[in-house]
Order: C-alpha cells, then structure tokens, then sequence
C-alpha cells in the first residue's frame, strides 16, 4: 500500500489560516490502514484545528468527509455539493488523492495534510517498511523474493557492497541489509546457484526514470 | 583578453560550438580548434548533447585550453548529481576552463542511452545558484572550500514554439539572471525580424545577449525544421534559398553568415553551432566579414 504520515501541525495550520472554511477529505484507502488519513484521523485533526484556531479567537469552519477512495474520479464527485461552500480543500489522502481533488475542482484550492512516502508493507503493529519502488520490471522472482531497488541503500543489482556488516547496512544498525536477506532466502530455498548469475544494467525506462507513467487496458478503458 | 573583460568592456563575442567525439580519437577535435584560434573568442564544448553520450565536455573543455582556445563548458543535471557537479566545477577552474553555460539537459528518451536512469538532482537555477555558492568558498553543504573558483557563468534560453511560451522563457532567463547569469544564449531562429525583437525584449535583463547562429546542412533539415520544430520559426523562403541554390551546402554556409552579420547589429555575441560540421566554421565566419 502506499504509507503516509500527518505533516506538522504548524504547516498544516499554516495552510488554512487564510481561510474561513475548509472542507477536510479523508480516504478510506491506504491512508486509513497506516492510520494517517481515515476517518479516524480526520476527525482527530479537525478537533486540533478548530481548538488551535479557537485559542486564537477564530473560527474555522471544518466540514469532515471521508471517501471510499480519493484517487478515483467515482468517488471524488461525490464532493461536488460540499466543495463549493467552503474556501479551501485540506486533503489527507496520499497524493494521488490530492491531485484528483485538484484536477476536478480546479476553482479549489487544495492542500495536502500528509506527505506520502512509500509504498511498504506492515512489519507489525504500528510499523510499516518499504518494500517497492514501482520500478515497472520486477526483479523479486530471481532474487528471492527481496527487492534489491528498494531495500539496498545503493539499489545494488549485485550485492552486497563491503559495507554489510552482520545482515545489516552500513547506514544504520535499524536497516537490514537487503542482499544478506537475498543471500538468506536463496540459501533457504537451496537456490543460491542463482546468486552467481550476474544481472545486467538495469533499464530505467520502465521506471519513473523512463518519464511519467500510465497504463491503458484497452479492455477495460471507455 | 578574457571573455569576462569583453563582455565588461562591451565588445563583440563570437563563441563557435564544437563538440567532442563519441570515443577517444581527437584528430578532428584538435584540428577544428586550430582552425578557430585566433577567429573566435571562444569554443563551447557541450557535454552528452542530445544525450548522445560522448567525451565528456571537461576533457573537450582542456583540450581547447591547450590549443590556446578560451573554453566554455555544459554544465546540467541530468547526468551528474550536486557532488559530481561541484567536484566537475571545481576540476575545471583548475585545468583552466573559466566559463560555464548551464542548460536544460535533453531527455534521456530522446537520447542513445535511453536504459538511462536520469539524475535531476539539481535544475538550472538551482545550479546556478550552486556555482555562485562555490565562487564564493562554500559548497552546497555549507562547507568552506580551500580556494574558491573563479568563473564566467552563462544560462539558455530554451527554444519556445510560441508568444506565450516566450514570455514564460523570458521571466525564467530574469530568474536565471537573479540566480548568478552573467550573460543569456538564445536558442536559433530564422526569422530575424523576430530574432531582432527578441532580443530587445532581452535587453531588461542587463546581462550580454549572446545569439545562437545554427548552420543548415540541406533542405530536408530546413523542411524538417519547418513541419516539427516551430521554435525555429523557419521560412519557405530559406528552404527554397537552398533548394535553388547551385551548391547546397554553400548556401547553407552563406545563410548562416548572414544571420551572423545581421545578427552582429542587435547583440554583444554569436554562438555559432554547426552540429559536427565544425570543419565549416571558417568559411561562416568569413561569410560574416568576423
């Protein structure tokens, strides 16, 4: 999923002081499951901004909704009543969220409450990693099923370096260090012939690198 | 005298454009530098232009050095990131190349490593900022440097299809400015009523205006021109120049002198790009009386 967390309070406030009223969109999506942009989350920021700009002798006008998923058009409609009574939209969805909101709305002005940072994976309660970076060709089926793109510090396609030390990287004692885990999982799997296969170059086109993306399913498309 | 002191004393600058080979033989390399000295002001060596990638522009920029040419280097993020450009920046005030030009690097898609993963850690004004920072001791970290570059910094103009995008071009070369460009390269265009008026609409920016001159090579280039690159603004009347001409590549030779000449009375510089044909910058030269 893609993981987000809630922007400091004061660039939060900072974004909405100007205004008088604000509609506060939360997503039921990815950003509820990393508990940084649900309804819990909506109601919890709303209740501080209006309690911060009541200390300040102000009100804000704070209408809360939370939609089934911020990135589709579908579900963003469903603003259309709401949008045009208050001054400014506060999104917490993940930016793909917030840019859907911006392309329909376009009289809107529209701020981000959570800065999206990766698409990862729950660890356990309360902790999530980072587990892909989208890079379009995906290695994990000849590399035992750990991304060396998104777990190597160096995005190493033939690891380790020399700064792996006791399984972990050499950035910090909290990082695993993506090709031990590699190396582990062959082993495990009694594939480790498989590690003395050099990988190529790798072609970034299919990546971010190649410009922006887009898929089109003929099939599916109207 | 260097291209700093001219362009402070307000004379003529003709730069010519020569680019560095795919590989390692510098035969033709050496032999058009010979051929420019004493003839231009100075030599701009792009780096991987048109993400062609090819000797890299810091080499081309010494090698010029050493046939007695004053250098000016591409300088752009697509290929290197802040380290690689400080260190690159640094490397060359010490092998002796004092001026760079920062430009927008063409698309990796467009280029002939296109598996390419693209840097973009710094764009141009951040680059240009970075390149005043460094002149002045510090990094971009904010460490102090032990001794400073000293170097003649210049931005381009990206080439715009139409008004609009223009004055978008325009307000970005003011920020460039802003940012540490000492003087403005345009991009080339046909049309010298409006190559004219554009460069009044330069003039604000208080920097040297330097006007790119590009050498056609035949009429498919110039027709080409004309269908997919509006910012050219190329006219049917240079493509049938050249169609009638008894010898095509002549007239391409004596277009490219005429804009050069005409081009003289409205700016402080040319840039004379000739796209490998640097063998025929003599002969331009000659053709605009430089």
């Amino acid at each position: 999923m893609i993981t987000a967390e809630q922007k400091p309070m004061e660039e939060i406030i900072a974004s909405v002081a100007p205004f008088n009223s604000i509609l506060l969109v939360g997503c039921n999506e990815c950003v509820t499951v990393c508990a940084a942009g649900g309804r819990k989350e909506v109601g919890l920021l709303a209740s501080a901004l209006q309690l911060h700009f009541f200390k300040q002798g102000k009100t804000l006008d704070i209408k809360e909704i939370t939609l089934e998923r911020q990135c589709d058009p579908e579900y963003v409609e469903e603003l259309v009543n709401s949008v045009d009574r208050v001054d400014a939209v506060l999104s917490m969805a993940c930016g793909c969220g917030v840019q859907t909101i911006a392309a329909r709305y376009k009289e809107k002005l529209v701020f981000p409450a959570v800065n999206t940072k990766f698409m990862g994976a729950s660890e356990r309660q309360g902790v999530w990693s980072e587990r892909c970076q989208g890079c379009g060709d995906c290695v994990l089926g000849i590399t035992g099923g750990v991304c060396p793109i998104a777990r190597c510090s160096k995005r190493l396609m033939n690891g380790p370096c020399g700064g792996s030390t006791r399984g972990k990287c050499e950035i910090s004692q909290d990082v695993d260090c993506a090709w031990q885990l590699i190396w582990d999982r062959m082993k495990a799997l009694g594939i480790e012939k498989r590690y003395e296969e050099v990988m190529e170059a790798k072609d970034w086109r299919t990546s971010r690198d190649g410009g922006p993306r887009k898929i089109v399913r003929e099939d599916l498309a109207s | 005298m260097s291209l700093k002191k001219r362009f402070s004393a307000g004379d003529f600058v003709v730069f010519a454009e020569v680019h560095t080979p795919k590989g390692v033989d510098i035969s033709d390399l050496v032999a058009n530098a010979r051929r420019l000295k004493g003839r231009v002001d100075a030599v701009i060596i792009p780096d991987m232009d048109n993400g062609i990638m090819q000797m890299s522009s810091l080499a081309g920029g010494m090698l010029m050095r050493q046939q007695g040419l004053e250098a000016v280097i591409h300088v752009y993020g697509r290929d290197r990131n802040r380290l690689a450009l400080q260190g690159d920046i640094l490397a060359a005030h010490v092998l002796g190349i004092q001026n760079l030009l920062v430009v927008r690097g063409e698309e990796m898609a467009n280029g002939d490593h296109r598996e390419a993963k693209p840097v973009d850690d710094l764009d141009e004004l951040a680059i240009l900022k970075m390149i005043r920072s460094l002149q002045e001791g510090v990094d971009l970290a904010g460490f102090e440097l032990k001794g400073a570059p000293d170097l003649t910094t210049g931005c381009a103009i990206a080439p715009f299809a139409d008004d609009a995008m223009m004055e978008k071009e325009i307000e970005a070369a003011r920020q460039k400015v802003a940012a540490g460009a000492q003087f403005v390269m345009t991009p080339p265009i046909f049309d010298m009523a409006f190559y004219s008026e554009l460069v009044k609409k330069l003039k604000p920016l208080n920097v040297p205006v330097v006007a790119t001159v590009f050498l056609l090579k035949n009429v498919g280039m110039a027709r080409y021109m004309s269908i997919n690159d509006p910012s050219t603004r190329m006219s049917e009347e240079i493509i049938n120049r050249i169609r009638k001409a008894p010898d095509r590549e002549v007239e391409c030779v004596r277009i490219a002198g005429e804009m050069a000449a005409s081009l003289k009375k409205v700016t402080q510089g040319i840039k004379i790009s000739t796209l490998g044909w640097e063998h025929r910058l003599p002969a331009i030269l000659e053709s605009a009386g430089l």
